[in-house]
């Protein structure tokens, strides 16, 4: 019963905040905008033209509103939850929580927990009216693009834990959310193309394991976006490498926000 | 029965960023606290009152010594459940109305939503919150946040309740209630822990005090033990007669003040009674005779500043 307590204090304060508020407008907009679009002469053409290549058709679809609510989520979610943890630890509201009969493991992980159910249920929103739009429109059911709303969910868990760690060790979510656009959209893409582009210019062998050893040990929003689209096209997922080591990143730094939340006095 | 009992605790804090200097908050620290007590701490800013306050809440980790409360080790989270605390400004979500606050921090508290429901009527009426209870706290005054904060310290009917300064921020007749309040507790046979800087509260209200300066226990016990000072007995009387000024600093070593007042320190209830025997023989009217004390305030001021 605390444990759902805690949950819902999560969505409580996150709906509170008016962020998610904002990303459920806009959601609502790209989902009105795509009806739109869907109910236009062109598609309408574009779709008796296509005949049985209609899929493919859906399939693009489905893949360009994964990736505009990619962005989406990642923008509106780090900015809704990266406050979380720090106006937690604000003199006066930690120290009546932890007067509570919960452990710290507990509260973590409810917070944790709080925020990944909120951006499943933006997802299922998002995601969900999207296939439904599309399945009815075309009459092409593709259950698989359900999948990838627990992609993302896990993808943004995975960026979560992280946000979770930077607000227990300095309570800014101002750093929080610098840090995390600096992976995400730097770091992480600039890593993952170290096959492609980067060790075409750097040949140096210490150099190339540094970087290998740096992709590896560090999330893979990217990666998980490709699976995602490969799980959608019902093509074979080459490798669950990035899946497996985002996961390890995830209970690391979820153990450690535990282990220095535990330890500190407040 | 002991509700509170701490032995040689003792709290350092890093004094910050790189520096491998300690700040002790706690020195050697030993006390107990009583079933129905109503126990003040006192002690000026810095003196290790809110340490002490959050080691016994499992805030903050003790670096030596044993805490214990309700007979057993804090480090089981479950002394908590009998357990409510008011921190000094308490932080509520501020989106909350006052009715989701108690539920809340009811919730946290291990309640049943049942439970919360059938209770937080019952406490908004007792703080007078009644009436607000719909509306969002960020709109309420410093006054009724504290009321409310009292409200969900008692939302779990605790045994033992914390509460850092409690009347910050309230209007006298509020004072009062909150007064009336703790005292309607204390007769239901829970323990009180206050922190407050108002001395003239805490004199009203507790039956026990500690006084902590710079980390230290340097005073503890019954407001009366710890107001009195010493054998004192003050007599305010109509005019006294030379005569008997006299006989009041020759045999009794008596302090006079003008002709209406004198003081005599004197364990004797012999020798006291021979005054009241001389005053009637000399036909002196006693207005009034009582042993003298000092006000919490006096003896803290004098005690700290002994002490700097």
């Amino acid at each position: 019963m605390i444990f759902k307590t805690l949950i819902s204090g999560v969505i409580r304060e996150a709906i509170a905040k008016k962020v998610f508020l904002g990303f459920f407008i806009l959601s609502t907009l790209i989902l009105l905008g795509f009806f739109i679009f869907l109910n236009t002469d062109s598609v309408t053409g574009v779709a008796t033209m296509a005949g049985d290549d209609i899929n493919q058709f859906v399939l693009g679809s489905e893949i360009f509103i994964l990736n505009v609510s990619y962005l989406l989520l990642i923008t509106f979610c780090l900015i809704g939850v990266s406050s979380i943890i720090p106006s937690m630890l604000e003199k006066g509201n930690i120290d009546l929580m932890l007067s509570k009969p919960i452990s710290r493991a507990k509260i973590i992980l409810g917070k944790f927990t709080g925020g990944v159910l909120l951006i499943f249920v933006s997802l299922v929103y998002l995601l969900g009216a999207v296939w439904l739009m599309v399945s009815f429109k075309f009459g092409y059911w593709n259950a698989s693009v359900l999948s990838s709303i627990f992609i993302l969910t896990f993808s943004f868990a995975v960026i979560y834990s992280l946000v979770i760690f930077i607000g227990v060790m300095t309570q800014s979510s101002v750093l929080s959310i610098i840090i995390n656009i600096f992976l995400i959209f730097l770091i992480c893409p600039f890593l993952a193309s170290r096959e492609t582009v980067l060790f075409q210019f750097i040949t140096n062998n210490v150099a190339q394991f540094i970087i290998n050893f740096f992709y590896y040990i560090l999330p893979k929003p990217g990666d998980l976006q490709t699976i995602t689209t490969h799980i959608i096209n019902k093509e074979n997922i080459p490798s669950w490498q990035p899946v497996l080591t985002s996961a390890l990143f995830l209970i690391t730094f979820l153990s450690a926000s535990i282990y220095f939340f535990k330890k500190k006095d407040y | 029965m002991e509700v509170i009992s701490t032995k040689n605790l003792k709290k350092d804090y890093q004094a910050g960023g790189f520096s491998k200097e300690k700040i002790t908050a706690l020195k050697n620290f030993s006390f107990n606290v009583n079933q129905g007590d109503i126990f003040g701490l006192l002690g000026p800013n810095g003196a290790g009152k809110t340490t002490l306050v959050k080691i016994l809440l499992g805030i903050v980790y003790p670096t030596e010594g044993e805490v214990s409360i309700f007979g057993e080790s804090i480090k089981n989270e479950k002394y908590k459940n009998k357990i409510g605390y008011l921190p000094e400004n308490h932080k509520f979500p501020n989106y909350l109305s006052g009715e989701q606050v108690l539920h809340y921090f009811g919730m946290l508290s291990g309640l049943t939503s049942t439970e919360v429901k059938s209770r937080s009527d019952e406490y908004l009426r007792i703080v007078d919150m009644e009436k607000w209870k719909k509306t969002k706290i960020k709109k309420y005054s410093k006054g009724m946040m504290q009321r409310l904060g009292i409200a969900q310290a008692m939302i779990n009917e605790p045994e033992l309740i914390f509460l850092d300064e409690p009347t910050d921020g309230v209007d006298p007749i509020g004072r009062k209630e909150i007064r009336d309040i703790l005292l309607a507790l204390k007769d239901k046979g829970k323990t009180i822990f206050l922190n407050s800087h108002l001395l003239s509260e805490i004199e009203l209200m507790c039956n026990k005090v500690a006084i902590l300066n710079k980390g230290e226990l340097i005073k503890e016990g019954t407001i009366d033990e710890i107001t009195s000072s010493g054998n004192n007995y003050m007599f305010t009387t109509s005019d006294l007669s030379d005569d008997v000024i006299n006989i009041l600093l020759s045999q009794y070593f008596a302090s006079v003040h003008g002709k209406n007042e004198f003081i005599v320190n004197t364990d004797s209830t012999e020798k006291l009674n021979n005054i009241i025997d001389i005053l009637r023989k000399n036909n002196i009217l006693i207005l009034s005779f009582f042993k003298e004390k000092n006000s919490l305030e006096n003896m803290f001021i004098n005690l700290i500043g002994s002490q700097n």
